[in-house]
């Protein structure tokens, strides 16, 4: 207990600080569970909407349930988008593991001539996120003949100064005994990366699968640019079509489509949350 | 620095050789590209070039709408960015609080991170809709008549709650990161319960945090810029009137919907890179500067 | 903590199934395949769908696919690129506001050609000639067309004690009848418009008054627009009134507004014909049509200018594949396809054959507000005005339209301030798209 607080609460009378100390966690419980309340009213809203048929601005659910999500699933051809997605937004996020693992390793672990220069390099790239270079890359994805094709979708996101920053930031806390001994024993580079680096680095591995899926997988602009047929189109953009609609829209669809859209991501961001959580606590020491 | 442990001439650069070649194809060249092709007209399918020096340049800064873009885009950026932080601060303070179930509410405000702008705008579109949306129906009962589709400032406090409610759940997974990091002592000593509790937050804690806010402030900076193009494309489409037509989505009607833009464009992504050139570097200086006087 | 990196492996793998388990079936290669790239979704995808499948069923040898690739503009953008990308599809519906950037793409096949300068432009209703012909020759398929007429919800006229067959015929009975329906409460607003920009197109046409030179750009390319003549302003300065005495409800740029007028906000709107369908299945009031209203103090006859789609055939085709979509466009002009696309959608019969049939089955008595379209395009006189303009990069300038209406119905500006700034902005884009053609 630190000096402030006891000398702050002696002023106060006892049996006061007393009821206050019971009372403060339920008052907290109810302002937080409101707040959650808050945060979440917006989904919860969209969720009634899906249920219902006609849509009049009541929050009681409708009994359209089966038939919207039916109806979302159909018309946006949602297991194909599904499928598109988690293809980009896969190899996105494993690239780019692979790419910063091995770009940081390289960084760390040998004698690099122009290492920095390289490193300098690579953290332009945040200077440069894509509406800055949207129109030439996209010229550039037709020069490729890669327009509609999932190389066009992935590949210009292979680059990431965020995990190769990542990973040369967990390397340097990582003893160097480690390697000496790893070398000693006559393990290669490669194996000391597979067997040692790499099973160490999980958290860390963890936490930018998580950043970079979610990332990819709510891609929009690019997606709205490169992919032209069903076999390409992204989730995001498949949810636009269902909006984009020359008559009537049917608002039940719509929700049912959106909600279906955010279930991958949330499964990966509760399944993974804690890693990024360490993956930050042992990132943030060193900013 | 680590001393370099495995002594190889050539594997290092094998090793770095994807990440720096796939920069220079699809950041560093397309860059330049960008550059040279500001100075002409194009016309996009026909492939006829005009050189125009810089008059795209000069168009853009006598254009009402692009000034127009410039002044939204502003607005945008640091409503989105100030209320993202303060709301999310707050929330992951309250939620990191040590008391008894309180890891409920750290799992279930983080969700949103796994929004995209694009649906985060669609239900606020639902909840905010003139005719049936309920939030509307609720303000009207206050007497305000909210109504994103005809009044401007209207618009865009809707895009910007939308904006700002997708990204809570990445700011709040941060803070509570940033207040994890924190010890223990400091956390009870500055216990939200009893007096002065607001100055010995932003007297103990806030500091602490400081590295986590400003890494928060660049991030949503960018996202804020750069990130909500679809939120505004499937809502809004820029309008009504020009209310909501920010950089990026200006330049992509410029650059995508005519045949003869790219030029304009291109100039237009310069720009952007000049902005976020002086962010970056104002950005770092602050950073700097701050650490050295803690 | 090793759990869940193991998760994210497992994932990887229950993903990669998930992902063979939906690949598509590869297609047969014997077959001749077209793409066809269209904006249509909803209720209309289903019908061109339908449309496409008793195609591919009757032949055999060839596979139409079709695709919607979003909205109009999108389309037209995404076909260009493709284009450029070289991977083009073979046929794209494009809005009329695409027509010139087409012409002048160098990347289209025209309709005569394909046809091997077999198709018989007499067949196809006239407005519809008269827009996507240059010269007197068609350029591309005509497919979907419409124009724009007023929805009107007859139970509120009839609350507001307004003769429910009586819609109104001019701006101001436009304005008068709108006061009785606001001020007696039978609804919050009176009117609504849908595409307002393109309304207010409509209006030029209608009236008989060029909207740029060069003969609304049909003699050689349109420099200038005439946004800002008296007329413009006229008809903005109308639609201010409405809004500034809360006539008027606004309902953004496409089809946005049909919501509330299903809804009973408004009693009438102005909106594409091609959202007939659509509204007739949804309302629950007891709906009419009628002719869009005419402005006083402008005499002049013209005729209802064509909205909607007309199908371009990409360059770059094989013989065989444009033998296929020769086929194709004919079985689609053909009066069976051609009335089933009409009574799914609302879009005008393409051919007068098809027209007739329609007549002589009664269709038009059963569905009246089918016939008001017609009727209004028939009334006119096909006038060049009435033509419909072509301008470069037009989708650009429909929205410099769209924001100069916004700027004067929502935010109360002036209107020839808002459209002198309209018109030199829209004279900018055609300079610039006129410089890079050697002018």
């Amino acid at each position: 207990m630190s000096a402030i607080t006891t000398s702050s609460t002696v002023r106060q009378e006892v049996r006061t600080g007393a009821t206050r100390q019971r009372l403060y966690p339920v008052v907290m419980h109810l302002v937080m569970a409101g707040a959650v309340f808050l945060v979440t009213f917006p989904l919860i809203y969209a969720f009634i909407l899906s249920t219902q048929s006609t849509h009049l601005g009541t929050l009681v659910p409708g009994s359209a349930l089966i038939e919207n999500y039916q109806d979302a699933w159909r018309q946006a051809n949602m297991g194909l988008l599904m499928r598109n997605t988690l293809i980009v937004a896969l190899s996105v996020a494993v690239g780019k593991i692979i790419l910063a693992i091995l770009g940081a390793y390289a960084l760390i672990y040998f004698r690099v001539r122009g290492g920095m220069a390289i490193l300098g390099l690579i953290m332009l790239t945040h200077l440069l996120p894509l509406p800055v270079r949207i129109v030439p890359t996209y010229e550039l994805l037709t020069d490729l003949g890669w327009v509609n094709t999932f190389q066009g979708l992935t590949v210009p996101f292979f680059a990431s100064a965020t995990g190769l920053l990542l990973f040369q930031q967990f390397f340097r806390t990582v003893p160097t005994d480690l390697a000496d001994a790893a070398r000693v024993d006559g393990a290669g580079p490669f194996r000391f990366l597979l067997s040692i680096l790499v099973p160490i680095s999980r958290t860390n591995i963890g936490a930018l699968f998580l950043i970079e899926f979610v990332y990819m997988w709510n891609q929009y602009l690019w997606p709205l640019l490169v992919a032209n047929s069903d076999q390409t189109r992204q989730i995001q953009i498949g949810i636009k079509l269902l909006v984009a609609t020359d008559a009537v829209i049917d608002w039940g669809t719509v929700m049912a489509g959106a909600l279906m859209a955010i279930v991958p991501p949330l499964i990966v961001l509760l399944v993974l949350q804690r890693s990024l959580m360490a993956g930050l606590t042992t990132a943030t020491d060193d900013v | 620095m680590v001393a370099p442990v495995f002594r190889n001439r050539i594997l290092p650069y094998l090793l770095l050789l994807p990440s720096a070649a796939l920069v220079l194809v699809f950041f560093i060249y397309p860059a330049v590209q960008s550059l040279e092709l500001s100075l002409y007209r194009v016309h996009r399918v026909r492939g006829v070039k005009l050189y125009v020096g810089l008059e795209n340049f000069e168009r853009l800064f006598t254009s009402t709408t692009y000034l127009n873009s410039l002044e939204v885009t502003a607005k945008f950026v640091v409503a989105v960015v100030f209320f993202a932080l303060a709301i999310s601060l707050a929330l992951a303070v309250g939620a990191s609080q040590p008391i008894r179930g309180f890891g409920a509410y750290r799992t279930l405000l983080i969700w949103t991170y796994a929004l995209s702008p694009a649906i985060a705008g669609l239900i606020w579109a639902l909840l905010t809709d003139p005719a049936i949306g309920v939030l509307t129906g609720a303000l009207s009962k206050f007497g305000i008549d909210f109504n994103w589709r005809r009044s401007q400032s209207d618009a865009l406090i809707f895009i910007t709650a939308a904006a700002v409610w997708k990204i809570l759940g990445y700011n709040i997974l941060f803070f509570l990161a940033g207040l994890k990091n924190i010890p223990r002592d400091v956390i009870e000593a500055a216990s939200l319960d009893g007096a002065n509790a607001w100055t010995r937050f932003w007297k103990m804690i806030f500091p602490l945090l400081m590295p986590v806010t400003l890494f928060l402030l660049i991030m949503n900076t960018l996202y804020a810029s750069f990130e909500t193009f679809g939120l505004i494309d499937i809502t809004t489409q820029g309008g009504p009137g020009r209310a909501t037509n920010v950089l990026v989505y200006n330049l992509y009607n410029d650059g995508f919907k005519s045949t003869t833009g790219i030029g304009l464009a291109s100039a237009q992504s310069i720009i952007l890179l000049g902005i976020v050139a002086t962010l970056t570097v104002f950005q770092y200086r602050f950073v700097s500067r701050r650490t050295f006087y803690q | 903590m090793m759990k869940r990196f193991r998760a994210i492996p497992a994932f990887v793998a229950f993903a990669a199934i998930l992902v063979a388990a939906v690949a598509p079936v590869a297609a047969q290669d014997d077959v001749t395949t077209i793409t066809f790239w269209h904006a249509m979704s909803g209720s209309r995808a289903d019908v061109v769908q339908q449309i496409v499948d008793a195609f591919n069923e009757a032949n055999p040898d060839v596979q139409v696919i079709a695709e919607f690739t979003g909205s109009y503009a999108e389309t037209l953008t995404k076909a260009l690129a493709a284009y450029q990308a070289g991977e083009p599809p073979n046929i794209v519906q494009v809005y009329e506001v695409g027509t010139r950037t087409m012409l002048d793409s160098g990347a289209i096949i025209p309709i005569m050609e394909v046809s091997g300068g077999t198709l018989d432009q007499s067949r196809f209703v006239e407005p519809i000639t008269n827009y996507y012909a240059i010269d007197g020759e068609l350029r591309c398929m005509p497919f979907n067309s419409s124009t724009a007429m007023i929805y009107y919800n007859k139970d509120i006229f009839r609350a507001a004690g307004l003769d429910p067959e009586r819609p109104p015929q001019t701006f101001q009975e436009v304005y008068e009848m709108g006061k009785q329906i606001v001020e007696s409460g039978a609804a919050p607003y009176a009117i609504s418009f849908g595409w307002p920009a393109w309304i207010l197109e409509q209006m030029y046409a209608k009236h008989n008054i060029f909207l740029a030179n060069e003969g609304n750009g049909r003699e050689g390319l349109a420099t200038e627009v005439y946004l800002n003549n008296d007329f413009g302003v006229a008809v903005l300065t109308e639609w201010k009134k409405w809004a500034d005495e809360g006539l008027l409800f606004y309902g953004g740029r496409e089809y946005a507004a049909n919501d509330p007028f299903i809804a009973g906000q408004f009693a009438m709107l102005a909106q594409s014909t091609s959202s007939l369908g659509g509204i007739e299945r949804a309302v629950d009031f007891e709906l009419g049509t009628a002719f869009l209203p005419r402005l006083e103090g402008y005499d002049e006859i013209g005729n209802n200018v064509v909205g909607g789609g007309c199908l371009w055939t990409m360059a770059g085709a094989t013989e065989e594949e444009l033998d296929a979509i020769w086929r194709f466009y004919q079985h689609l002009a053909s009066p069976e396809m051609d009335m089933t696309w009409h009574k799914g959608t609302g879009y005008f019969p393409a051919s007068k054959e098809t027209v007739e049939l329609l007549e002589a089955e009664g269709w038009f008595e059963e569905h009246p507000n089918f016939r008001t379209a017609f009727d209004q395009i028939l009334a006119g006189e096909n006038t060049p005005a009435a033509a419909g303009v072509l301008l470069g990069d037009f989708v650009l300038i429909r929205d410099i339209v769209g924001a100069a209406i916004e700027d004067v119905v929502v935010n109360g500006v002036d209107p020839q301030e808002a459209l002198d700034f309209a018109t030199e902005e829209s004279n900018q884009v055609l300079a610039d798209y006129a410089s890079l053609f050697g002018e």
